[in-house]
């Protein structure tokens, strides 16, 4: 899906990321983890054709991206659904707007201009609001909703690309412990339940350990660690994070009980094992 | 930056604000002056005022008080404010028509959307279509709307046609301007997620910017509409039709009566429209 052989990539110039070799192929879940300014979002906004290529060979999906042409970037990003730190949605539309605009792309100019949806468009929005479980909301402004709320709906919106690839940029790091486990939750099951690569960029690398079938480290400008959470070690974060930083990038998890979270939503609950607990950040509570 | 420094630099008496006041107390002394304003010329004339309003006991109607109440005359007046209306109402329509694309055109921010892309190429084009919007709006909105009325009473001859035009050539000017401010300040974020999707630049433009600008929209064209009905009760000084042909006409024969009779009948009309636009604020803002 994804093939990247001694890439360089770069704003100017002079490149940011270097020696990228990777091979990405449909179904991972791929997290890729580093200090802020280490070079995640380059190598992200990359898949999307918005990043200079400076060397190497890149491709994604069929397209060569070093010689795209503007009409097939068009079409190769119809494909791609983008997840933002900041959901990126249109606050005065409401959720089920917002989610059909993630169709755009396949809809006919003269529908898209009057917001005229048909009938088995509305049905997939409705699919895609349910399995964000926000169907409930589909009328309501998106300014209306919490953080988490937003970011599913963003999702939502993602979905209804009908992505083969799911790229997602810091989706939880503005988000409270509950809501970020939510979404990374429903990430998960996008990946499995439709077959979507997902490739995510975190922050917090117990969600990383937890949800992604891969992790890619990032530091000094390129990839110094690519395998699964179970072959990261300590020496491994050191070259990613520096020796001293590392722990605190790893959520202080506590047991509560969940009578103490009277907002909890209940779609969380559905999806733990253990409905009788919740894990949340001591400073959070 | 020590605390001495701090307070410094937060005092409303520091050096930048002083001068600032100094020079705008400067400029509104030198236009004062330039202008030959005079407080003493206003109290002195006072009383020439009091006695053109008064009128000449003489001469029936030349007073201002009471108004003409004669049903007949008042019924061709509401009917002139009809047609003054009327005016209003095709002058704003035609009037978004032409400030709505001029608008986009005029918007930094849009143009990067309509033409994408940091080359040269694009860059190079954005920058003259750009400078030609502001250009057009700029001339339609620096030629007062008298002018344009004369310009098209030459072209059309009398009547409401002529005043329609105008108010259309120079509120396009105006709503052009006001539009791209409203524009250049939209969240980025949407429009950046669309761009991801692969919309097109009328799909964007409908979903992305569109809703973030209505309230904008419908408030300045409403603002716009208030505008044009005032000035469409003037345009009838240069024949341009409506209730300003009655206005202007009473003036010069001094029947007094009947000018604040006519001047009743456009205040209670501007008010209402002022209600009726605080009502459709509420519902879109």
């Amino acid at each position: 899906m994804i093939r990247m052989d001694n890439v360089a990539l770069g704003y100017t110039k002079t490149p940011v990321l270097k020696d990228l070799n990777l091979h990405i192929e449909k179904g991972e879940f791929v997290g890729i983890i580093g200090l802020s300014g280490a070079g995640k979002s380059t190598l992200l906004s990359s898949l999307i054709g918005n990043i200079s290529i400076l060397g190497g060979r890149y491709q994604v999906g069929e397209y060569d991206l070093r010689v795209i042409s503007k009409k097939k970037l068009t079409r190769l990003r119809s494909r791609i659904g983008f997840i933002f730190q900041g959901y990126n949605l249109v606050n005065r539309l409401n959720v089920l707007h917002n989610i059909m605009s993630g169709m755009l792309s396949r809809m006919p100019l003269h529908r898209a201009m009057i917001k005229w949806y048909g009938k088995e468009e509305l049905r997939k929005g409705y699919e895609y609001m349910q399995t964000v479980g926000l169907e409930q909301y589909a009328l309501q402004r998106s300014d209306a909703l919490s953080g988490g709320q937003r970011q599913r709906v963003a999702i939502a919106r993602a979905l209804a690309q009908e992505p083969d690839l799911l790229l997602a940029d810091e989706p939880v790091a503005a988000l409270d412990p509950i809501s970020a486990e939510q979404v990374m939750e429903i990430l998960r099951t996008i990946n499995n339940q439709y077959g979507v690569t997902v490739v995510s960029n975190l922050h917090h690398l117990d969600f990383a350990k937890e949800y992604c079938s891969r992790i890619l480290g990032i530091a000094e400008g390129t990839v110094v660690f690519d395998g699964s959470a179970d072959e990261l070690i300590t020496s491994d974060l050191d070259r990613i994070y520096g020796t001293t930083t590392h722990d605190n990038k790893s959520i202080d998890r506590k047991e509560i009980d969940i009578q103490s979270l009277s907002d909890a939503d209940e779609l969380i609950l559905r999806q733990k094992k253990h409905k009788d607990q919740l894990y949340i950040e001591p400073a959070a509570v | 930056m020590d605390e001495a420094q701090l307070k410094k630099s937060v005092s409303p008496f520091r050096g930048r604000i002083l001068v600032t006041t100094g020079i705008l107390c400067l400029v509104f002394l030198a236009s004062w002056y330039g202008t030959e304003m005079s407080l003493h010329s206003l109290l002195s004339g006072a009383g020439y005022m009091k006695e053109y309003l008064i009128g000449n006991p003489e001469l029936a109607g030349s007073s201002f008080f009471p108004p003409s109440l004669i049903a007949a005359d008042i019924k061709t007046y509401c009917l002139a404010m009809l047609e003054t209306l009327e005016m209003a109402v095709v002058a704003l329509f035609l009037s978004v028509l032409v400030a709505v694309p001029l608008s986009l055109l005029a918007s930094r921010n849009i143009m990067k959307i309509l033409l994408p892309g940091r080359s040269m190429t694009a860059a190079w084009l954005r920058r003259p279509i750009y400078l030609l919007a502001v250009l057009i709006a700029n001339v339609f909105r620096s030629i007062n709307e008298i002018v344009w009325a004369l310009f098209f009473v030459s072209a059309v001859g009398l009547g409401p046609m002529a005043g329609i035009l105008a108010l259309a050539v120079h509120t396009s000017g105006v709503l052009a301007k006001l539009l791209a401010e409203g524009n250049e300040a939209i969240d980025p974020g949407p429009v950046e997620a669309l761009s991801a999707t692969g919309a097109g630049f009328l799909k964007i433009i409908a979903y992305a910017v569109v809703p973030q600008t209505m309230p904008h929209f419908i408030s300045m064209t409403l603002y716009r509409f208030e505008s044009d009905v005032r000035s469409a009760a003037i345009l009838g000084f240069v024949g341009a039709g409506g209730i300003g042909f009655y206005l202007f006409d009473k003036v010069r024969a001094f029947e007094n009566g009947d000018v604040t009779t006519i001047i009743i009948i456009i205040v209670i009309a501007v008010w209402l429209i002022d209600k009726l636009s605080a009502v459709i604020r509420a519902r879109f803002i």
